[in-house]
């Protein structure tokens, strides 16, 4: 049984393996996913006008009609795709992997990440771009 | 290897699976879940098919277009209660993990999963009923 790879010091029990910094910012991007998302939601489903959804027209239109906006949308995506993948981390946490796959994906995760976060971003420029040139 | 029949594993995967001898807390716990895995499915969807905005407005109306069936709505039906769920649950935990409100952790999420269902039959009349 070699399962129990490092124990609490205080416990005794052994550790998920998410340190506190992760778990709390975890936590906090929750709670700023769920405000953002109610202006998200609002916006894009409760005004637009094909039977709930934004045509093209609207959504580049809404995207240059002002800065906060794209900054929102950016800062949501940051959120968004952060509290997913640590989710997606403590669910593999709880499997025990060993320490060697774990680091594996630690890299995997950063990676997917990272890449929906820039994809997420330049998205949001061409679409403010889009928006302005209309 | 052997694996220890009550220790966490992957070859104790299965166990997720088993519904007897749960508690509620439990209950809460493995609904989070699968909303997580839900959403986050739902979240590299949406983020991959808004390329569409990119490629131009004939593709993006389009593939909107393309989203007004039931089968889709019904989905999307189910992404909005995960949603709530979700969320309201993420808001117990923070709480509860702060030491707030920790003995009425059960009827919090017995409020939670009550305003779910309300929100989830408000959402399916708006969304199904035209």
């Amino acid at each position: 049984m070699n399962t129990m790879k490092t124990v609490d010091r205080n416990s005794g029990l052994p550790k998920s393996g998410e340190g506190s910094g992760l778990w709390l910012l975890k936590i906090v991007s929750g709670l700023l996913v769920i405000i953002i998302l109610v202006v998200h939601l609002t916006v894009n489903h409760m005004l637009g006008s094909m039977g709930g959804l934004l045509t093209y027209e609207e959504v580049v239109r809404y995207y240059a009609s002002h800065p906060i906006i794209p900054i929102m949308e950016i800062l949501f995506v940051i959120f968004v795709v952060s509290h997913a993948l640590l989710g997606l981390r403590s669910i593999v946490l709880d499997l025990k992997p060993s320490r060697k796959s774990l680091r594996t994906i630690n890299w995997i995760l950063l990676v997917v990440g990272a890449g929906f976060i820039l994809y997420g971003i330049t998205l949001v420029m061409v679409i403010v771009n889009r928006g302005l040139n209309l | 290897m052997a694996v220890d029949k009550n220790k966490p594993a992957p070859g104790n995967l299965w166990k997720w699976f088993d519904p007897r001898g749960r508690d509620i807390g439990t209950w809460a716990f493995i609904l989070n879940r699968l909303t997580a895995l839900g959403l986050t499915f739902y979240l590299f969807l949406h983020l991959l098919v808004l390329g569409q905005l990119a490629i131009g407005p004939q593709a993006y109306d389009r593939f909107i277009e393309l989203l007004h069936n039931p089968i889709v709505i019904g989905a999307e039906l189910l992404v909005v209660i995960a949603g709530i769920y979700h969320g309201l649950n993420g808001i117990r935990i923070a709480l509860t993990s702060f030491g707030v409100a920790v003995p009425s952790q059960k009827a919090l999420f017995w409020s939670v999963f009550a305003i779910t269902a309300v929100c989830g039959l408000f959402f399916a009349v708006r969304m199904f009923g035209g």
